[in-house]
């Protein structure tokens, strides 16, 4: 134990930066900071903190890992986007449906994009259907040079069967601007040409304030004298390298949630359960299953655009600790609209002037926080139909996301926890694990690293089964490369969609493998 | 005499037609967005009624074949429909008056609208079929005599091939190779035809049907009120029947290729404790549906599986297990259920040793116990 290696989770929130200490499967110190602008002072801030509770162990540390959702936000939000040009190999095919199809018309308007289509592609069998017209990415390349844009995705129909056509591709490309940012298709999606492309185009909008913000990150641990490897976790709560979220910004985007539910799972070792993360302005409720979140199966959306990444299935509710509470005509309404990280000072209990939940809260006994004298005006009638109104959204969103009517363990993260004290309808029991308020950062703490592949086998010539098997090898090999244990590598899901109207018998197959870091688990 | 001009017209029609595909006919989400595309282009499809042409009019559909995966990696090219009319009215000797939808489940729904917004040409509100069959002979056209060709398929490398055959079962085959030899995902021209023709042999009014749908549903979720309400109120407004056959969870579901088909089964069971078990069987569509052994709907009746919460339609390729559904069967329309249909689309063409029987028959059965 005393020779134990030690690891930090990170999660920098929109709002907050927490920071957890681990050994093993023991929580060791923690840490909540407010998110700084330049994210990196308030990491070095937490991590500091959780230092200063256990001294002398900085050089001890064998790995960091970190989940943000700073990528999601500037996505969402618009806000420090690149300029993008997108080279589509695809013609004589698809003209019909240029890239950018089916976009947010402030989005494109944000990303003010270069489009190209040129010659070349494939069929599902692989062959080509036309030759690429390296001529035509000569010019586009020049153009988009002459344009001053750095920031390229490139997609090409059929990319997962033949990746090197978007490779020399690239490559053609990089011989004319060598400086160039490029994001391959094939790199960040499955089948689908347009979702796929969309995966690729969000990544490259993302990539040069990826560039600041993993640099800043680096830079912290730095200057924090730690030299462990850094990583970042993806959205299913697997682990790629710093270098990777440098160039894949997008496959961190949905971490927060993710890691939120798999630390929730580990803090009370619940295998099965119904996740709540309580903040100051949402409830995100997902289901827990096998110590995964249930991931998305239909196309998801991210800033309105939609991409075929698997996601956490989380259902979030207007509801948080910082919700106003107004009676309108007779009726108690809580949310959706909340006072956020203001709550410090427009809460009733910190002195100001806006009735929120957390008033309420504390009011009927739920918690000790504030100057509860301050609510003495407060009817007994209000605070009873408050207490009613938010037990039965929390019910009515559990309930949605449960597999079926049986009662289900629910597990409550997140500071607005103390809004229920009530048992719930349909709920077994209700856990409060420690450490809650730092569930996403143990959820990063804890991660695996994991392989995909998502290819179409043709189960004529090589059976059904050993397409399969073939497939779970593939993922295997993916995960062991990006730094999984071997032994530790087990398949946690496969899938398969039939190639329908195709007399090949072609089936699409996604298997992903996941395994504990090679470094951590000896 | 109607235009399609907005997005959400647009939504509303895929959302319809993927309902009344009955589990088949592909996601219309690439006809959408390349209908989508036309209309930012500042053009506009137009719908008009059949019986506004003249008995002697021409009239043809234009539709996509081949494999729906593949179609999400090629795409749709507009030079190539383009081509591929005028390919047909020189194929022809005719100029196209109008076009039509093949079938109006899936896909099919959106291809004559998008080349509509192109060439200007009118679709006619109505299809061949009013829900997606799995085959070329299935559809009331050639049932009635409409032969799909001689047909003109076309890929964007400039290959054509025109197909000419005794019947539609043999241009079923021919397409099929076809297809499969220029990468399984072609465009054609079939079904050439008159106006008269069209008047007698279409399911008509499907196309604006589609639109009401998905309107009911977005309406309905917009305004926070029942959606399935919504949606029976609509769909029972006229003389066809709908009901909910069910609702539960898939609790088992396999998918696999036979053929070139998607056979499947989905098997549902209630959220509450009980050992009811409900059975999909697939065959690119919803088949028939079976309530603990017993029928409760069965081809060419409508079977449509939607998203239990949002009232979304599904395919049988989106279903998985775990999720929360309702099952509504819809009377087929009326046409359909002749005998004369009934041969070529009743149960015993898709494997099944029973007869058809409608859905309201079967559910009165089912309440009489």
């Amino acid at each position: 134990m005393a020779q134990m290696g030690f690891r930090l989770g990170i999660d920098v929130g929109g709002t907050n930066t927490d920071a957890v200490l681990m050994s093993g499967r023991d929580v060791v110190s923690t840490a909540k900071r407010s998110t700084t602008m330049d994210v990196r002072d308030g990491v070095i801030e937490a991590v500091t903190a959780l230092f200063d509770q256990a001294p002398g162990i900085e050089g001890r540390v064998e790995a960091v890992m970190i989940g943000t959702t700073q990528f999601l936000n500037a996505f969402v939000q618009r806000r420090g986007l690149s300029r993008v040009a997108v080279i589509r190999v695809c013609l004589p095919k698809a003209d019909g449906v240029p890239p950018f199809s089916g976009w947010p018309e402030d989005l494109v308007c944000a990303l003010s994009p270069q489009i190209y289509m040129v010659g070349g592609g494939a069929f599902y069998s692989g062959k080509e259907y036309a030759p690429l017209d390296e001529a035509a990415i000569g010019r586009a390349a020049a153009d988009i040079r002459e344009q001053g844009l750095r920031s390229i995705a490139i997609s090409a129909s059929f990319a997962p069967m033949r990746p090197d056509i978007e490779e020399r591709t690239s490559a053609i490309v990089r011989s004319i601007i060598p400086n160039a940012q490029i994001t391959l298709s094939g790199q960040v999606g499955g089948i689908g040409l347009i979702d796929r492309e969309n995966a690729s185009l969000i990544n490259a909008s993302l990539c040069s304030l990826s560039g600041v913000v993993v640099q800043a990150l680096v830079a912290a641990f730095s200057e924090l004298k730690i030299r462990a490897p850094i990583y970042f976790s993806q959205n299913d709560g697997t682990l790629i390298s710093a270098e990777a979220a440098l160039q894949f910004p997008i496959l961190t985007c949905s971490a927060g949630a993710t890691n939120s539910l798999r630390g929730a799972a580990f803090l009370t070792g619940m295998d099965q359960a119904i996740v709540a993360d309580i903040g100051g302005t949402t409830t995100d409720i997902g289901f827990l299953a096998g110590g995964f979140p249930r991931e998305t199966t239909a196309a998801n959306y991210i800033g309105g655009v939609r991409t075929n990444f698997r996601m956490p299935d989380v259902l979030s509710i207007g509801l948080g600790g910082g919700s106003l509470v107004r009676v309108v005509g007779g009726n108690t309404i809580v949310g959706p609209e909340s006072v956020g990280f203001r709550i410090r000072s427009e809460a009733l209990i910190f002195g100001g002037s806006t009735l929120t939940a957390t008033d309420i809260a504390v009011r009927a006994g739920q918690a000790h926080i504030g100057d509860p004298k301050s609510l003495n005006s407060l009817s007994e009638s209000t605070v009873a139909a408050a207490i009613d109104v938010i037990h039965s959204a929390v019910e009515n969103a559990v309930d949605q996301m449960k597999p079926n009517s049986q009662a289900l363990a629910l597990v409550l993260v997140g500071g607005g926890n103390i809004l229920i004290s009530r048992p719930l309808r349909g709920v077994s029991q209700i856990l409060r694990p420690q450490y809650a308020e730092v569930a996403n950062a143990v959820g990063a703490a804890i991660a695996l690293v994991s392989g995909r592949v998502d290819k179409l086998y043709d189960v004529n010539v090589l059976g059904r089964e050993a397409a399969v098997a073939q497939a779970k090898v593939e993922a295997t090999r993916a995960a062991v490369e990006a730094g999984a244990d071997q032994e530790g590598v087990t398949i946690v899901d496969v899938m398969e969609m039939p190639m329908t109207h195709l007399r090949h018998g072609c089936v699409q197959i996604k298997v992903r493998a996941a395994g504990p870091l090679r470094l951590l688990s000896h | 005499m109607q235009t399609i001009e907005s997005l959400e017209d647009i939504q509303d029609i895929a959302r319809g037609a993927v309902l009344l595909g009955t589990g088949g006919g592909g996601d219309p989400y690439i006809g959408e967005l390349f209908l989508q595309a036309q209309l930012k282009k500042g053009r506009k499809a137009t719908i008009i009624d059949v019986h506004s042409l003249k008995d002697d009019a021409f009239i043809v559909s234009i539709a996509g074949i081949g494999s729906p995966p593949v179609l999400l990696e090629h795409l749709v090219s507009e030079k190539l429909l383009v081509k591929l009319l005028a390919r047909a009215e020189s194929a022809y000797g005719r100029k196209i008056d109008a076009l039509i939808s093949a079938e109006i489940g899936g896909a099919n729904s959106m291809f004559p609208l998008a080349l509509s917004a192109i060439s200007g040409i009118p679709v006619i509100d109505g299809d061949g079929i009013g829900r997606a069959v799995p085959h070329i002979h299935m559809t009331t056209f050639s049932i009635f005599g409409v032969k799909a060709t001689p047909c003109v398929l076309m890929d964007e490398s400039g290959n054509v091939v025109t197909v000419d055959t005794i019947d539609d079962h043999t241009a079923e085959e021919v397409c099929r190779v076809v297809t499969g030899a220029l990468g399984a995902c072609l465009f054609a021209a079939l079904y050439p035809m008159s106006g008269k023709q069209a008047k007698d042999f279409a399911v008509l009014g499907t196309l604006l049907q589609a639109l009401q749908i998905g309107r009911r549903i977005r309406q309905a979720r917009v305004e926070s009120t029942n959606v399935f309400a919504a949606l029976l109120d609509y769909l029972n407004a006229g003389e066809r029947f709908a009901t909910i056959l069910f609702e539960g969870k898939i609790v088992d579901v396999s998918h696999e290729t036979r053929g070139g088909w998607h056979i499947g089964r989905a098997i549902l069971a209630r959220a509450i404790d009980s050992t009811d078990r409900f059975v999909i069987e697939i065959k690119n569509e919803f088949t028939i549906a079976r309530l603990n052994g017993r029928t409760v709907a069965i081809v060419p009746d409508l079977i449509c599986v939607l998203d239990a919460e949002s009232g979304e339609p599904l395919t049988g390729e989106m279903l998985h297990y775990g999720q929360r559904v309702r099952v509504l069967g819809y009377s087929a329309p009326p046409l359909l259920r002749g005998s004369q249909c009934l041969q070529v689309i009743g149960p015993r063409m898709f494997g099944f040793d029973e007869d058809f029987v409608p859905l309201e028959e079967l559910a009165q059965r089912q309440a009489g116990e």
